[in-house]
């Protein structure tokens, strides 16, 4: 149970590393705000005091140090400087070392410690630290019961406010009792005429004589709790030698304090291991394909019966999904804060001046998704940072503010959430990118490329502009690995930007990878799922709608000219001519589109299935799904799909691209 | 009935071990994480409260106030944690109203210790 404790303390103690960081960034600000000290002291004296419960005595001194400092800064005996906070946060890092050594990876470098609390010290002049004296805790009278058995006479006399503060004089009477032989005289001499009587007031006072072995200091510690607010005398009765007398401490109520009532309510809430709720995710999404199952057998025997409880089961899981993924859902809070730490450190060591903004922080992505995305922005910001923003003096000439700025946004878009790394920096030179291109073999001399092709040519391996390697930018491998990080979540980067005025990367991600709300259309004889976040609706489209608009792929939905794309052409499908087919409208980030099908049969609770490596090339599909009847289903990906159209449209002949070695055009799915 | 007893720390480490210590003697427990959780979560009776003194929002000492100032907790016996560096916050909890202390860090039978004596 005790390792229970212990991993509980040292996620605790992990997360208040990471508010201690945030509290010092914010300080680096702000540095005279006392609000922000009192977060940072906070996390270390919590640090300090769970690390000396658990065990973790070397952080907890090590906490204790660092406290001792912010206390002073705390009571304005001490100036915030950048010394001091960037001293402190390498503490940070150190005790986020030594939690990792207490975990079993790797080893916590003593000398590095002591070489940070020597430099705290010599920044804050304070003495060499004093060993901690040991704990020690009330309540343990009786401990040291030994030798013979003596009589002592207590006198007893709480203060007047003692049962006020919740003392029991009783119960210190019984204690005393378990120390020994105990007998008891009350004395009602204080206790003044009824009508004087305070009945909260405590005017009573006890003389007792206690046989015991143990020392008069365990006598006294009974007492420990109102030593100050009662009289107590203890004497030896043979010899009557020891003697005190505590005299009454007069208690003043204050004002209550009110300080944190704007707070927000806090939620209460339990800790699960990450591997349980995979677990959980998983397991429903076995649910979910029997479920489809049943429904499948459900409508073929047409027994009521049979459907009603299939139907049940239907919205009993649908529910149960909803509430599962929803309990993997993270805040970008926490990933995005780290940033704040990275940019602070390279800004330093670029010799540039970098301010991080951040928006749209409580946007919620699934965790798998969260924890694969650490990577790709650290190295997009990486990027903007070396290769983007310019040195103040270049800014200044250029007549921009000597401060870049990196922007870090969030937001919902459909079953996707779209993450910006913008910077305000001096943004991609086409004509560089196309020599550079060029010289690498990637493209042909002369060769037409629309400006966002360009852009994507920074995403190939090896591709770098940079003049010099700087030891930031990771010598030209860098952004295909955004690129192939981001793909495996079956995301997707689009690039942005003028030359001088900065760049922006857009990574569009899907919000889970397990299981979605899809809509099931049949295509001749093949099935296909579109993510309900992305349609809109379903519209007829007539024989007379195709002669009406003269052959073109374009639909009149209410007034509306719709493009469409006929999925039985797309994906070479044979069909029957068929005087009514359905368009799906659906929402993309290039506007709205109709997709043809045959038939849309109805939502699907999908469970997403990886294609696998063979067509990882393969764009516009996201997945595939197992139907009721064991049937294979791809799920479209509807952005890509239009993209892909609307690219194959306008170029009719495309230049040699080895980014893509598969066509997705060449992919023909058979179910 | 179990007396129930309720524990106020932002730390969520510090509030389990308590949680686990307690509730393995039978008492029954309420968990709080600062001051303002905690004067919430009074709206129940409570037998005892066990406070960190170093909370966001509302402190412990901010926390023992308000209690005693509500006629509807009087007597109510309050635990305070401190740690040996923290004398004049000890005394300031004191002055405040609170019963007793309990120094960190502590161990299961020193919480069990000072919670029967003042809880009986």
């Amino acid at each position: 149970m005790i390792d229970k404790h212990k991993q509980a303390f040292q996620e605790e103690a992990r997360e208040l590393l990471v508010e201690l960081e945030s509290a010092l960034l914010e300080l680096d600000q702000n540095r005279d705000d006392r609000e922000i000290v009192g977060r940072a002291f906070r996390a270390l004296h919590t640090i300090k005091g769970s690390g000396a419960m658990f065990g973790f005595d070397d952080i907890a001194g090590f906490a204790h140090n660092l406290e001792t400092v912010f206390d002073r800064l705390r009571n304005g005996h001490l100036a915030a400087t950048a010394d001091l906070i960037n001293l402190t946060l390498a503490a940070g890092d150190q005790m986020k070392t030594m939690l990792d050594e207490a975990a079993g990876h790797g080893a916590a470098d003593q000398a590095r410690s002591a070489g940070i609390l020597a430099d705290l010290r010599r920044l804050t002049g304070a003495a060499e630290p004093r060993p901690d004296a040991a704990p020690t805790a009330p309540g343990e009278a009786g401990a040291a019961t030994v030798g013979p058995a003596r009589e002592w006479r207590i006198r007893f006399r709480p203060g007047p406010t003692v049962l006020l503060n919740g003392t029991n004089p009783l119960l210190l009477l019984g204690e005393l009792r378990g120390l020994g032989d105990l007998r008891i005289e009350l004395d009602t001499a204080g206790v003044p005429p009824l009508s004087e009587i305070e009945p909260d007031r405590c005017y009573l006072a006890w003389e007792m004589v206690l046989t015991t072995a143990a020392e008069p200091e365990a006598i006294r510690d009974v007492f420990i709790f109102i030593e100050d607010d009662c009289e107590l005398t203890v004497e030896r009765l043979l010899d009557q030698a020891v003697q005190a007398h505590a005299p009454a401490l007069e208690t003043t109520p204050a004002a209550p304090d009110r300080r944190g009532a704007t707070g927000a309510e806090t939620a209460s809430s339990i800790r699960v291991s990450a591997d349980k709720l995979d677990q959980l995710v998983n397991l429903v999404g076995e649910l979910v394909t029997v479920q489809a199952r049943l429904s499948e057998l459900a409508g073929r025997r047409d027994d009521a019966d049979i459907l009603e409880v299939s139907e049940a089961v239907d919205r009993l899981t649908a529910a149960l999904r909803e509430n599962s993924m929803g309990i993997r859902m993270l805040p970008l809070k926490t990933t995005f804060a780290r940033f704040q730490r990275l940019v602070h450190d390279l800004a330093i060591e670029l010799h540039k001046e970098v301010e991080l903004t951040l928006e749209g922080a409580d946007t919620e992505l699934d965790k798998t998704v969260i924890d694969q995305l650490s990577d790709p922005l650290v190295h997009l910001i990486r990027n903007s940072m070396d290769h983007g923003i310019e040195t103040p003096e270049v800014r200044r000439a250029a007549g921009k503010r000597s401060t870049g700025t990196v922007h870090l946004a969030a937001r919902h878009s459909g079953a996707n959430v779209l993450i910006q790394v913008s910077d305000d920096g001096r943004g991609l030179d086409v004509e560089a990118v196309r020599a550079r291109a060029v010289e690498r073999g990637l493209i042909e001399r002369g060769a037409q490329l629309s400006e966002g092709e360009v852009f994507s040519l920074i995403m190939a391996p090896g591709f770098s502009t940079a003049r010099e390697v700087t030891s930031v930018s990771r010598r030209g491998v860098g952004l295909d690995v955004v690129r192939r990080n981001v793909e495996a979540l079956r995301g997707s980067i689009d690039i942005a930007g003028k030359p001088g005025a900065g760049l922006t990367v857009t990574l569009r991600l899907p919000l889970t990878l397990a299981i979605i709300d899809g809509l099931l259309v049949r295509v001749g004889q093949t099935h296909f799922v579109l993510p309900l976040a992305n349609s809109l609706e379903c519209v007829e489209l007539t024989r007379q709608d195709i002669q009406d608009a003269h052959g073109k792929h374009i639909a009149n939905v209410r007034g509306e000219l719709i493009p469409y794309i006929r999925l039985s052409e797309y994906f070479r499908i044979e069909t029957a001519l068929r005087e009514r087919e359905q368009i799906m409208v659906v929402e993309t980030e290039h506007g709205h589109y109709g997709l043809v099908v045959d038939q849309v049969l109805g939502d699907h609770q999908t469970v997403i299935k990886n294609l696998g490596r063979l067509y990882r090339h393969v764009q516009v599909v996201a997945g595939a799904t197992i139907l009721g009847d064991g049937t294979v289903a791809l799920i479209l990906d509807p952005h890509r799909l239009v993209q892909e159209a609307v690219q194959s449209v306008s170029q009719k002949k495309r230049p040699h691209d080895r980014s893509k070695s598969v066509n997705s055009r060449d992919f023909k799915p058979t179910a | 009935m179990a007396k129930v007893i309720l524990t106020v720390d932002d730390s969520a480490s510090v509030r389990q071990m308590v949680k686990f210590t307690l509730a393995d003697a039978g008492y029954s427990v309420i968990e709080a994480v600062d001051g303002k959780d905690a004067l919430a979560k009074l709206n129940v009776p409570v037998n005892l409260v066990i406070t960190d003194l170093n909370m966001p929002n509302l402190d412990g000492i901010g926390l023992i106030r308000c209690i005693r100032a509500n006629p509807a907790c009087k007597g109510l016996p309050i635990l305070m944690l401190t740690t040996e560096s923290q004398q004049e916050r000890k005394l300031e909890g004191k002055a405040a109203g609170a019963t007793g202390w309990i120094v960190k860090p502590f161990g299961a039978p020193q919480l069990l210790a000072v919670v029967k004596k003042v809880l009986g």
